[in-house]
């Protein structure tokens, strides 16, 4: 079944003090450690930030489980990442780059688990709503968001359905057999997004 | 009463290495003004594009269709607001992760104050029984529950005409039975394109579409009947049927 890898994880029903924060100030959270990441030289300060947001993530009741389960997807990545930063720049410089990834993760998911999609959506439409008078169209920014937060973990569940068929027909070490399923099927969900949307008459200009 | 009218509508889609366009749909006319109407055919028989063609989807290469007046190419958004669309599997078009969460997406074009929205939203779901699953994962749901909790998306925005393009085939026949009560139900017109011939059964009029023509247009136990014929004699040892345009020679009977 596809959408098993859920990377941001789901709104979490709860009325914790994050929960109950403005949506504007966990909007500015987010933006803030994603800033951060770029202005923090100490990887102590990172480890102190990511054990904040790790303690919000906590407050808002989504539980360990689920904290661990969306850092634990970007682990591999992390990994790689850490490991050739390691060799290019060092220990404290590799840990700081990991660090800042893992804030600015558990960060965006503070903000999933505390924040209804509707609301989010509401959110990003208030905030793109200046750029209307460049012709822009605010729903389809909340749109995009919206697709964004599914396809994730759809890619994520298609890379591990086909994984499985290659392991079943003993191709788990070609890329190819990897690969080229994932982009087909990928462009195939792409499609099909696009045609729902297009049916329900999502995405189309406002009157 | 809703009139959708398809006037000698052909659809051709290009093919990578072939010079010559395929032909999905050829010389089309039709004015469905039924409750009712089923649509039934062999895979690859232009089911499935006739029924695009009703929501704009598919754009005729000749011809044009209108539903109530507005044409599904001009008047687009028009056609879409009146023609809700359900697509086979329904995962391909739930595009929020819970069921709530999709039929507020239906309503964000309709209503915007978001509490209005939420509160329409949960009176859709506790219409289709969904309600106790408003908040559940959509990959945790079953096929059926899925596939109700899509026709509920799509009702969200009560269009007055409801397509869907093989709703069953994926369904067991538990999940069918239950969407079959469902649709009995509804008061909006019904075109369906299924395999489920019992289903086709209960429609007022049935469309046999092969080799992208209609080769039977009427009654339901009629239709069925020219299609279990048809396939009789596709199925013959040592014949070989192509689905290309023009490949049929069926019976058109007009209502």
């Amino acid at each position: 079944m596809r959408g098993r890898g859920v990377l941001i994880p789901n709104y979490v029903r709860g009325g914790s003090i994050v929960h109950r924060t403005p949506l504007w100030l966990k909007f500015l959270l987010v933006a803030g450690c994603g800033l951060a990441s770029f202005l923090i030289v100490d990887w102590l300060v990172s480890a102190v930030v990511l054990a904040v947001m790790c303690g919000l993530f906590m407050l808002s009741g989504a539980g360990f489980k689920r904290l661990v389960h969306s850092v634990w997807l970007v682990t591999p990545i992390l990994l790689v990442i850490g490991a050739f930063q390691w060799w290019q720049l060092g220990g404290p410089v590799a840990a700081r780059i990991v660090l800042n990834v893992l804030v600015c993760v558990v960060a965006a998911s503070v903000l999933t688990v505390s924040t209804p999609v509707q609301a989010l959506l509401d959110g990003v439409v208030s905030l793109s709503r200046p750029f209307e008078r460049f012709g822009a169209d605010p729903e389809r920014f909340a749109l995009t968001i919206a697709i964004m937060l599914r396809s994730l973990p759809f890619i994520a569940g298609a890379f591990s359905d086909v994984r499985d068929s290659a392991r079943a027909r003993g191709l788990e070490r070609n890329p190819r057999a990897l690969v080229l399923p994932v982009f087909i099927t990928t462009v195939a969900y792409a499609r099909q997004t696009g045609d729902a949307l297009a049916a329900r008459g999502l995405g189309d200009p406002e009157d | 009463m809703n009139t959708i009218i398809l006037s000698e509508v052909s659809v051709r889609v290009a093919v990578d290495g072939s010079p010559a366009p395929k032909t999905l749909l050829q010389d089309v006319s039709l004015e469905l003004t039924e409750e009712r109407i089923a649509v039934i055919g062999a895979n690859g028989s232009g089911k499935s594009t006739l029924l695009r063609l009703l929501n704009g989807l598919v754009a005729p290469s000749e011809g044009a269709v209108t539903v109530n007046g507005a044409d599904s190419m001009g008047d687009v958004r028009q056609v879409r607001s009146q023609v809700g669309f359900v697509f086979t599997d329904p995962l391909s078009q739930l595009v929020m992760p819970t069921g709530r969460e999709d039929v507020e997406l239906s309503l964000r074009r309709s209503i915007k104050n978001s509490k209005e929205r939420a509160a329409r939203a949960e009176s859709v779901l506790e219409r289709f029984g969904l309600l106790k699953l408003a908040d559940q994962s959509i990959y945790e749901l079953s096929g059926g529950e899925r596939q109700l909790l899509a026709l509920a998306a799509v009702l969200a925005v009560n269009p007055a005409v409801l397509v869907l393009d093989e709703p069953s085939t994926l369904l067991d026949l538990r999940n069918r039975e239950l969407l079959r009560r469902t649709l009995a139900g509804l008061e909006q017109q019904i075109i369906m394109s299924t395999h489920d011939l019992e289903l086709a059964l209960e429609a007022e009029r049935a469309l046999v579409v092969d080799g992208g023509r209609i080769v039977f247009d009427g009654g339901a136990a009629d239709a069925v009947e020219h299609y279990r014929a048809l396939c009789s004699e596709a199925a013959a040892p040592g014949e070989v049927r192509g689905v290309a345009a023009g490949s049929s020679q069926g019976k058109v009977q007009a209502t």
